[in-house]
């Protein structure tokens, strides 16, 4: 865990406060981070099948002396642009160009390098039509045969399987107010009381803060943000964020690509061993 | 599609299907119900309706009589986030276990039409039949067994999607069952997946959409985000039938949507083709 004199465990905030950072309307968004990290960045448009997704930036930039696959899902900053990035939301197009573009890192050897910052899949009746479910279900399924190493990074929400469409990684960090959880607050007592005003309770529940995920062993490392937050600092939220990034895929630019998906499948397969070793959870395999 | 003589000896269910609580009148047709007839009709009105069954009565339906073993029943939850409200998770669970069910997701491995198979039935009945860490576990240990074995993999699911009450580490059973789906396909072990009503969110976003052939049955609900929570986001009006199985299959989601009372017959006839 990175200690830049401060360490993220000692925090004062409630969790519903860390959820209101997590979405902060000034917060940097995936594209602040990219051009910072590479500036020669070239976005990269379309799912070749029917059309592109304006949730999801895609391009190849230098970072670190390497071609980089950069993906991210993108919010808006004022309300037209908000609109046209569909808050951040994906279709299925947004998928099926993700992987297209995973694809095509793997061809050319770049590394990838995943921002994840969403409500969620957009639970519209378009997406519904042309096959969300399955562009998530496939998305996923393919994200472990691409053999090339993938890190991903929670930077500000990480929301249900929305997220995880584009969460399937080496490793995986989360930026110090950001959060991920199995379904944003909201849509959480929604299902759960049928009363989504009760997001704050659900939201204590969820358990669904970085630190929650780094105890549950879900994530790697919690990247400490600069004082008060990354909205704050854009430059100084970038530092940490290149730092923590670099680090966790430099080892990985080593290994066998046999040996990398291997390891990502283990990763995913075995990533609620804190709760195999419970007794209750019976034997483990025979 | 079906040669109708290849298995008439084959029997529509393969042992006899536990009752169900049913309602005196059939709410497709209005028709009085005879518990019996139906049951003998695996719970398929002549309508056409198709009552939700419980995954005792899939194991029953698909299953050659005496021929399940169950794999892993002794895996069970527990409330590893202190879930409190409205219900204590951990009463939730307890009771369900109580009344007899064994989770959302049973797996194990049978024969139909004599053929070996593994098997894998979610229940609705135990928590909307979410994919929880246990569930999770369930289908991933399956799909690797088939992948080792080469027995081909039937699925059947109903399901709300990922369980709330079990956080971030239900989420992540969608990464770890489609690791497994993409071993059992790199395998090249047939998979064969029945959508039953309703399948939703996380397991219609992670295994039960990604089969080598994807059935469904007729009416079931099929999507990712549920017709409730899309007009809450939207306010959108949905069409009769939006989600529906025949949608669906109108979208090339799904390769044919098939009476329950064929479908012993068309997966005995598919494990014959795919070898």
């Amino acid at each position: 865990m990175t200690t830049h004199g401060r360490r993220p465990e000692e925090t004062t905030l409630t969790v519903w406060q860390v959820v209101e950072l997590a979405r902060h309307p000034n917060r940097p968004y995936s594209l602040d981070y990219i051009r910072r990290l590479a500036p020669d960045f070239i976005e990269l448009h379309g799912d070749r099948l029917s059309g592109d997704d304006p949730a999801l930036v895609a391009g190849v930039g230098t970072w670190h002396g390497r071609t980089t696959m950069f993906l991210g899902h993108q919010k808006g900053r004022s309300l037209k642009e908000r609109v046209a990035r569909n808050w951040g939301m994906m279709h299925p197009e947004g998928y099926r160009k993700a992987l297209r573009l995973a694809h095509h890192a793997a061809k050319f050897g770049f590394p990838i390098i995943c921002l994840i910052d969403t409500p969620g899949a957009y639970p519209g009746a378009g997406a519904e039509e042309r096959g969300i479910a399955a562009a998530i279900a496939r998305a996923i399924m393919e994200w472990f045969r691409v053999r090339v190493p993938i890190v991903a990074a929670v930077i500000g929400e990480g929301g249900s399987g929305g997220a995880l469409g584009m969460g399937v990684a080496d490793r995986v960090i989360m930026l110090e107010n950001s959060i991920y959880s199995v379904a944003s607050p909201e849509a959480a007592a929604s299902i759960v009381w049928r009363d989504n005003s009760r997001k704050v309770e659900a939201a204590e529940q969820l358990q669904l803060t970085s630190r929650d995920l780094l105890a549950m062993g879900v994530v790697e490392e919690v990247v400490t943000e600069p004082e008060g937050g990354a909205h704050l600092d854009f430059d100084g939220a970038t530092r940490v964020l290149d730092e923590a990034l670099h680090r966790h895929l430099q080892p990985l630019l080593a290994q066998p690509a046999d040996e990398l998906l291997q390891h990502r499948y283990e990763r995913f397969r075995y990533i609620d061993s804190l709760v195999h070793a419970e007794p209750h959870f019976g034997p483990k395999i025979d | 599609m079906l040669n109708p003589r290849a298995h008439a000896e084959l029997p529509i269910a393969g042992g006899k299907l536990p009752p169900i609580p049913l309602p005196t009148n059939c709410p497709g047709c209005g028709v009085g119900l005879d518990v019996d007839v139906l049951r003998k009709r695996t719970y398929v009105c002549d309508c056409g309706h198709h009552f939700r069954i419980g995954a005792d009565a899939w194991i029953a339906l698909i299953a050659d009589r005496g021929s399940w073993k169950e794999r892993w029943g002794d895996v069970r939850s527990h409330d590893l986030l202190n879930w409190k409200v409205p219900k204590p998770y951990q009463a939730t669970i307890d009771q369900l276990a109580e009344e007899g069910l064994n989770e959302a997701v049973r797996t194990g491995t049978c024969t139909l039409g004599g053929r070996a198979i593994w098997l894998a039935v979610f229940d609705f009945r135990f928590v909307g039949g979410t994919l929880s860490i246990v569930a999770g576990e369930r289908l991933a240990r399956g799909m690797e067994q088939a992948a080792a074995s080469g027995l081909p993999y039937v699925l059947v699911s109903a399901s709300g999607g990922a369980r709330m009450q079990e956080g971030v580490l239900a989420l992540m059973q969608m990464a770890k069952v489609n690791a497994a789906v993409g071993r059992l396909d790199a395998a090249r072990v047939p998979f064969f997946s029945v959508l039953t009503d309703p399948t939703f969110g996380g397991t219609a976003a992670s295994l039960a959409l990604l089969a080598d052939v994807n059935i469904a049955e007729p009416g079931a609900a099929i999507g990712f985000t549920g017709p409730r929570v899309i007009k809450q986001a939207t306010y959108a009006d949905l069409p009769a039938g939006f989600q529906s199985a025949e949608f669906q299959l109108a979208r090339g989601q799904v390769d044919m949507v098939v009476s329950r009372t064929e479908l012993r017959l068309l997966v005995a006839h598919l494990l014959e083709m795919y070898p």
